[in-house]
């Protein structure tokens, strides 16, 4: 997958699963600032993208992820390893 | 829309005796955490064998080493192993996320893969909210579940929203609980035309937080929503509205002090009844009224409060729930599933996901 097409998958499972509006989804919004997500909109939104992309993400990972950008920038490594 | 003062006594028998036989010939699967509450496994198990018949079978998620000794032969449940359980002091998302194969993971699951309809727990409430976020999901365009509690009022129950799912509320969230409480009162309480009070600190829509103030403008701005307008804390028991919406660290408090109060004035009724064979008398004349008073105020009599917006119904038990509240929380699971409920909020509010 390309960045491009793995940014468009975390959008729309932010748009779908999580009801965050479309047009705030950019590679730098901030989860919780920008698109005033909770604790536990990232932990759904964890386990989807484990789900959908078929990769692991441990919690001290998971914490790490503060940015649709750095959610993007995970898979990316995930899938090249 | 006028005060419901002269509404005719309702008691909470009269709302869950339709429950059981909710939906007629059709069977319902219902999963109860055996291994969840204060009183688990014997009361809880107690509770799902007084529910279960050949319409309702009850799915017992548990130790099986602990559970099946429990159960009859015979009786309508099956039981599915779940060796692992999540303590009331366990974080509720790490928990929902990294215990698989604790009893509310593996019942859920269950749920989302079809193989049953509802859920009921009276273990963690922030990690059956938790995993049931992950693995039953929410209604598309439903952007907060919320805990719907039916309130022991006079003359007839109401439904109180949100009372712990979410502590802090935008005033969006805020129109979708008023849609969704309104759903429930229809679908699941069984009032036709339920009519809808946000709660606040004055009748004015200018009275308020500033999310308080915002929400009360989308909720009358919403033509779907039967809105009466600001109630205040003492109009819940007086009965102004039958659905009150509330951001869930306010409901939670007003939940336990109207429980508190209402348990603090049944005790001081008591001892003055007890005090003299005058008032000893006038207490057996007021026994039944009473006892129905009693009765009205037992949160054992609904069972458990209602996640409303997820997919499928769950059901939230109180911690402390002996097996009548086991059973009626697994027929208020069946009501909830023989609904229209989920197929109504869906229509509601999926149509107008992202909207705010």
């Amino acid at each position: 997958m390309t960045r491009e097409e793995v940014f468009e998958k975390v959008k729309e499972i932010l748009v779908e699963t999580l009801s965050v509006d479309a047009d705030k989804v950019t590679m730098d919004a901030r989860f919780q600032e920008d698109l005033e997500t909770d604790s536990l909109d990232l932990v759904e939104l964890v386990m989807t993208m484990e789900e959908d992309f078929g990769i692991k993400i441990s919690d001290e990972e998971a914490a790490e992820i503060k940015t649709v950008g750095n959610a993007v920038d995970f898979v990316m490594k995930r899938a090249e390893a | 829309m006028t005060a419901s003062g002269a509404r005719p006594y309702v008691s909470p028998h009269d709302v869950t005796a339709a429950w059981s036989g909710a939906g007629g010939d059709r069977v319902v699967r219902v999963v109860v955490d055996a291994a969840g509450g204060d009183n688990a496994p014997a009361e809880v198990v107690r509770g799902a064998l007084a529910a279960a018949g050949p319409q309702t079978h009850v799915v017992l998620v548990g130790d099986e080493a602990v559970v099946r000794p429990l159960v009859p032969v015979g009786a309508h449940v099956s039981i599915v192993h779940a060796p692992d359980v999540i303590g009331s002091h366990d974080a509720p998302a790490s928990a929902a996320r990294n215990k698989t194969e604790s009893s509310i993971v593996v019942g859920l699951k269950l749920v989302h893969r079809g193989e049953a309809d509802a859920f009921v727990s009276a273990g963690n409430t922030g990690a059956v909210v938790a995993a049931s976020l992950l693995y039953v999901r929410r209604i598309p365009g439903v952007q907060r579940p919320a805990i719907c509690s039916i309130m022991p009022c006079m003359p007839a129950p109401i439904a109180l929203l949100d009372i712990g799912a979410n502590a802090e509320c935008r005033p969006e969230h805020l129109r979708q609980f008023a849609v969704m409480g309104q759903a429930f009162a229809i679908e699941v309480m069984g009032i036709p035309a339920p009519t809808v009070g946000l709660l606040s600190i004055g009748e004015e829509p200018e009275k308020g937080t500033p999310a308080v103030i915002e929400a009360h403008q989308l909720i009358a701005a919403d033509e779907r929503v039967r809105f009466y307008g600001n109630v205040e804390g003492r109009d819940i028991m007086n009965r102004l509205v039958d659905v009150v919406v509330t951001d869930g660290f306010t409901g939670n408090v007003t939940l336990k002090t109207i429980e508190g109060a209402a348990r603090g004035i049944l005790t001081a009724l008591r001892s003055t009844i007890d005090l003299s064979v005058k008032t000893k008398v006038g207490g057996l004349l007021l026994r039944r009224d009473l006892l129905r008073l009693r009765g009205a105020l037992d949160p054992e009599e609904y069972g458990g409060a209602f996640l409303v917006g997820m997919n499928a119904p769950v059901i939230i038990a109180h911690g402390s729930s002996k097996a009548r509240g086991i059973a009626n929380a697994v027929h208020q699971g069946r009501r909830g599933v023989v609904s229209g409920l989920q197929g109504t909020i869906a229509r509601e509010l999926g149509t107008r996901a992202g909207a705010v």
